[in-house]
């Protein structure tokens, strides 16, 4: 899909809100009051649009940077997985230096680049799978809701845990699957947050966030 | 925290016209509208309640059946359930398969998965046997809560309200349990758009019958299923009465 043809349709089918864990961003997503929202899944123009979220471990993420804008100030940030672009935003709107937002779904990056100019904000994009790459220029990587499956949770844990030795790792989680008692050993718990009830309707069974960081 | 094992079913759906097979060995299932039994749907609704309110720690949903089953047990992933089990039972071993064997596979798994609680619809629409959750609960030795309308935690377990003929009757009960699902339970949620792509990243696990140790041999022969005797037509009277000397006639007055 070409970035205009995305826009027009992003347009339609989203809608701005401020309901969720970080107010102070304006974002475009599939919220209740949308059509979409309630449609079978086969009705959607757009194929997975895990953008049109904003995923519960991306908000405990982009909430620990609002709330502690001294943990990113001069860092070059990467925003794994960036979805809605929320994580990246969040870093941008605290000065951080430079800022990627990273998705391999480059619908994803036109959804972050959106909702960047409703903030006034400037990020970077990248569509490059990352995982894996030793990431020499940033100083930090977000991780918001990614620990959903378990094969694909041990490739990215194993990365995390090399990368963590240079820089500061932030994972958001609201409990799934991926985030076993094993991996949370060796895991600190940096904050918690109570979900909107918004949040809890798209995230049946969660009621928690909560953002972690590695051991080190 | 308890780990709480759901058990939900693909049937017909139950706003279609059912139709009996010509040769009478059952009823026609291709081409025809499956979704999941609606007592399964409260049961998978009152597990991810438990998990909401911090009693339950872990939702497990099991399906029995061909691929097909995946797609049931898609729909309990996005109603909240944190991961399914998919027991593979190939086609002709599913049209012979009875209560008995699903029992058989749902007390293997709570043991092998360690759960406190098994929550299973009271009966399926397609069926009727009402029998999984009471052969389940016995051949694990745990006691059973069956058509429960209420659950409540309480320090030694659970109370359950049981709906029962005339009226309600509370029960306690300790864990590990069985519990199955009644129609005022509670009314389950719809599966929107954000969750059901969730549901499409939440794990499920493949597993064969017969990896479980389970006989799929059928215990009860279906000799013959018949279509409900069709209604007489009615006549229509010109007047009052002709009503009543018909009714006469008919010794009905």
């Amino acid at each position: 899909m070409l970035l205009k043809e995305f826009t027009s349709l992003f347009l339609k089918h989203t809608k701005p809100t401020r309901s969720h864990l970080t107010p102070e961003l304006l974002l475009r997503l599939i919220t209740a009051d949308c059509p979409l929202w309630s449609a079978p899944a086969n009705q959607s123009p757009f194929k997975d649009p895990f953008w049109g979220f904003y995923w519960p471990g991306g908000q405990a993420i982009a909430r620990y940077i609002l709330d502690s804008a001294d943990s990113v100030n001069n860092c070059k940030i990467l925003d794994v997985g960036c979805g809605c672009g929320a994580g990246a935003l969040a870093a941008a709107k605290v000065n951080a230096k430079l800022v990627v937002a990273n998705d391999i779904d480059l619908c994803a990056l036109y959804a972050t680049k959106l909702n960047a100019d409703l903030n006034d904000l400037r990020v970077e994009t990248s569509s490059v799978n990352l995982i894996g790459n030793d990431c020499n220029e940033f100083d930090a990587i977000f991780i918001g809701d990614m620990f959903y499956d378990e094969d694909f949770a041990n490739l990215l844990f194993d990365w995390l845990i090399k990368l963590s030795k240079k820089k500061m790792v932030l994972i958001g989680d609201p409990g799934r699957h991926g985030l076993t008692d094993r991996r949370r050993n060796q895991m600190r718990l940096l904050a918690q947050y109570e979900m909107p009830k918004v949040t809890c309707k798209e995230n049946n069974g969660f009621t928690h966030t909560t953002v972690w960081t590695l051991k080190t | 925290m308890a780990r709480v094992l759901v058990g939900v079913k693909r049937v017909i759906d139950y706003a279609v016209k059912i139709r009996v097979k010509p040769d009478k060995s059952g009823v026609v299932t291709d081409g025809v509208k499956h979704s999941m039994n609606p007592f399964d749907e409260i049961a998978v609704e009152e597990a991810v309640r438990l998990k909401e309110k911090k009693i339950a720690k872990e939702v497990i949903a099991v399906s029995c059946g061909p691929a097909q089953a995946q797609e049931t047990l898609r729909t309990a992933l996005a109603m909240g359930a944190d991961r399914a089990i998919h027991v593979e039972v190939s086609g002709p071993e599913y049209e012979t398969m009875q209560p008995l064997h699903v029992a058989k596979i749902l007390a293997k798994l709570s043991q092998d998965e360690k759960v406190d609680l098994v929550i299973v619809g009271k009966q399926a629409i397609d069926d009727d046997s009402n029998q999984t959750a009471q052969i389940t609960a016995a051949l694990l030795d745990w006691p059973q809560a069956t058509f429960a309308s209420k659950v409540e935690k309480t320090d030694a377990g659970l109370t359950v309200t049981r709906e029962i003929d005339g009226g309600l009757e509370v029960i306690k009960t300790k864990i590990p349990a069985v519990i199955s699902a009644d129609l005022r339970l509670n009314e389950p949620r719809y599966a929107t758009l954000p969750n059901i792509m969730k549901a499409k990243k939440k794990p499920m696990k493949k597993v064969a019958a017969k990896d479980l140790g389970v006989d799929l041999a059928p215990r009860i022969k279906i000799i013959s299923v018949e279509d409900p005797p069709v209604r007489q037509a009615g006549a229509v009277v010109p007047d009052v009465d002709t009503l009543v000397s018909k009714l006469k006639e008919g010794g009905h007055i």
